[in-house]
């Protein structure tokens, strides 16, 4: 059983590995299904971690889900 | 002539000593956002940079401040490398109004050589990396994106080639920030209005000139591919991408086709912009990319913005004051130049001849009602037609000088600008101001001015001899 990874930005588990170095062993990238945050495992730990991931740029899915659209979308052409 | 694709403008570069190979291991991150922020501390006539040796790809090549100098932009116009920025702003302005310069259609392209259709990996094929520490991942910054109206598809006139920011969130998924004031977001209004998906072309490591294009603030029905024959003063060479039908720059490097997904929106960003802040995360469409196609070992293109100034500043200068100079001119053929190249004409310097009183006031309302200015500029300082507005010591001098606030100031409210300016409130909108710099004419009258200090008769004979008497470089 591997280690769960956990989103560093919304600290989600809902993550996957997004890839693998193409020469193999070096790095891989994450991602999150929840706040779409992607990152490499080669960052630095103020990315990687989620206990030093910089506050001020934390963010929900729920914050997320509560932005502002852009741009907006039409209402549909009546046909 | 002018550089037909990225490789030989890097050849040129190279030969004019403007180009840095990095031959050592770098990491993704953070080496390359971090010698790309480095080479903009040594000032106006900086090297591009190209990272050869990437840790975890086995072939990727990286170009960093590519049109990070005036150096570069020079080159990139044919002009000598170390042409004043007045010399490049004007010669800019004279092959834009050679509008429209001729395109040329060719049959094949370089790219077309490696084409990948089934399990495609953007990962495996750019050497992606996060540009600043707060971005929500990795971006794609430097593109010309590539829509047309689907509902007018054979006017070529409207087809647009803009820049976007594209943040890869998955193997061929990209999240894509159209903001409501440029000409991608009137096509893709066009088609979910319509429930239709917009089908979308992303060009990579192009020549110099079409990503000055893309990212210049040019009018909804003109070609981008025809402006980029003006500026070049040749045929510019495109090629129709089959996937998609989109006319595609002949000369780029990698080809992203796809579509944006009618009616999507979905998280997007943080990312840090050029107005040195970071943008906030907004729900915006999204990209699902079908298609890609490659040169050989294709060069990857990325633009480094930072704090001011760094590549994006060079990059957004002169094409930003150059439209805004001709609109203006129309109006007032008094203008005498225009500098927009304050984050992208948040601030903007006009340049003019006074007729009366109020006049100056009147041409500074007209920059904030030009396609560009009502998105922008929100402070606009005219200054007399006798102070080089790209000369900022003389700006400064007029601005303390024949300026009093209480007759020079204007601050009009309630006015548009673009959501990513982190002084808008709300975001998108803000008041503007007008600072009228210049010495007052009749029927205005305040101040002192009738004995302003002027050169000695013969400064200008001397300093032609006295050039010819510099020790030599």
């Amino acid at each position: 059983m591997t280690k769960k990874i956990i989103c560093p930005r919304c600290e989600s588990e809902h993550t996957d590995i997004l890839t693998q170095s193409p020469v193999p062993g070096v790095w891989e990238v994450y991602h999150c299904e929840e706040c779409f945050f992607a990152w490499r495992s080669t960052e630095p730990d103020f990315i990687t971690d989620p206990a030093k991931y910089n506050p001020e740029f934390k963010l929900t899915r729920e914050q997320l889900d509560q932005s502002g659209i852009m741009p907006a979308v039409p209402p549909l052409a009546k046909r | 002539m002018a550089y037909q694709d990225l490789r030989t403008y890097l050849e040129a570069l190279d030969a004019e000593g403007q180009l840095i190979h990095i031959t050592e291991a770098v990491l993704p991150e953070p080496d390359i956002s971090a010698a790309a922020c480095a080479i903009t501390k040594f000032g106006d006539k900086t090297p591009a940079l190209l990272f050869e040796n990437i840790k975890g790809y086995t072939n990727a090549r990286i170009a960093m401040n590519v049109h990070g100098s005036w150096c570069n932009h020079a080159l990139m116009l044919g002009m000598p490398k170390d042409t004043p920025l007045r010399e490049q702003f004007f010669e800019f302005v004279r092959r834009y109004q050679t509008y429209p310069g001729k395109v040329e259609e060719r049959d094949s392209a370089p790219w077309e050589e490696v084409v990948i259709e089934d399990d495609i990996n953007l990962f495996d094929i750019l050497p992606l990396f996060r540009l600043n520490h707060g971005d929500a991942g990795f971006y794609i910054d430097k593109a010309a994106i590539v829509s047309r109206d689907i509902t007018d598809w054979d006017n070529p006139a409207t087809q647009n080639v803009g820049m976007y920011r594209l943040q890869v969130k998955g193997k061929n998924r990209i999240g894509i920030q159209p903001a409501s004031a440029h000409d991608i977001a009137l096509h893709l209004k066009k088609a979910e209005e319509l429930g239709e998906d917009l089908p979308i072309a992303i060009c990579i490591g192009n020549d110099p000139l079409i990503n000055t294009v893309a990212a210049m603030p040019i009018l909804y029905n003109q070609s981008e591919y025809a402006m980029a024959g003006a500026l070049a003063q040749e045929a510019y060479p495109v090629i129709t991408a089959k996937h998609t039908g989109l006319q595609v720059p002949w000369g780029s490097e990698i080809v992203l086709e796809g579509k944006i997904l009618s009616r999507v929106r979905e998280g997007e960003g943080p990312f840090g912009e050029f107005t040195g802040h970071y943008s906030g995360a907004r729900r915006m469409p999204v990209i699902e990319i079908t298609k890609v196609s490659h040169r050989r070992n294709p060069l990857y293109e990325h633009l480094y913005l930072g704090q001011p100034w760094t590549e994006v500043d060079y990059f957004i200068g002169i094409n930003t004051s150059a439209p805004l100079h001709v609109q203006l001119k129309e109006a007032f053929p008094e203008v005498q130049a225009v500098n927009a190249m304050y984050t992208h004409g948040l601030v903007v310097i006009v340049s003019t001849k006074v007729r009366y009183g109020g006049f100056a006031k009147g041409v500074g309302m007209r920059v904030l009602t030009t396609p560009h200015g009502l998105g922008y500029a929100k402070v606009v300082i005219v200054v007399d037609e006798t102070i080089d507005p790209f000369n900022l010591p003389q700006v400064m001098w007029a601005l303390s000088t024949k300026f009093n606030p209480q007759y020079d100031l204007v601050t009009i409210p309630g006015l548009s600008i673009l959501p990513l300016d982190p002084a808008s409130d709300p975001a998108g909108m803000s008041p503007k101001l007008i600072i009228d710099a210049t010495t007052p004419q009749a029927p205005e009258k305040h101040g002192h001015y009738s004995q302003e200090l002027r050169d000695p008769v013969s400064t200008e004979a001397w300093v032609e001899k006295l050039r010819e008497l510099m020790p030599k470089a």
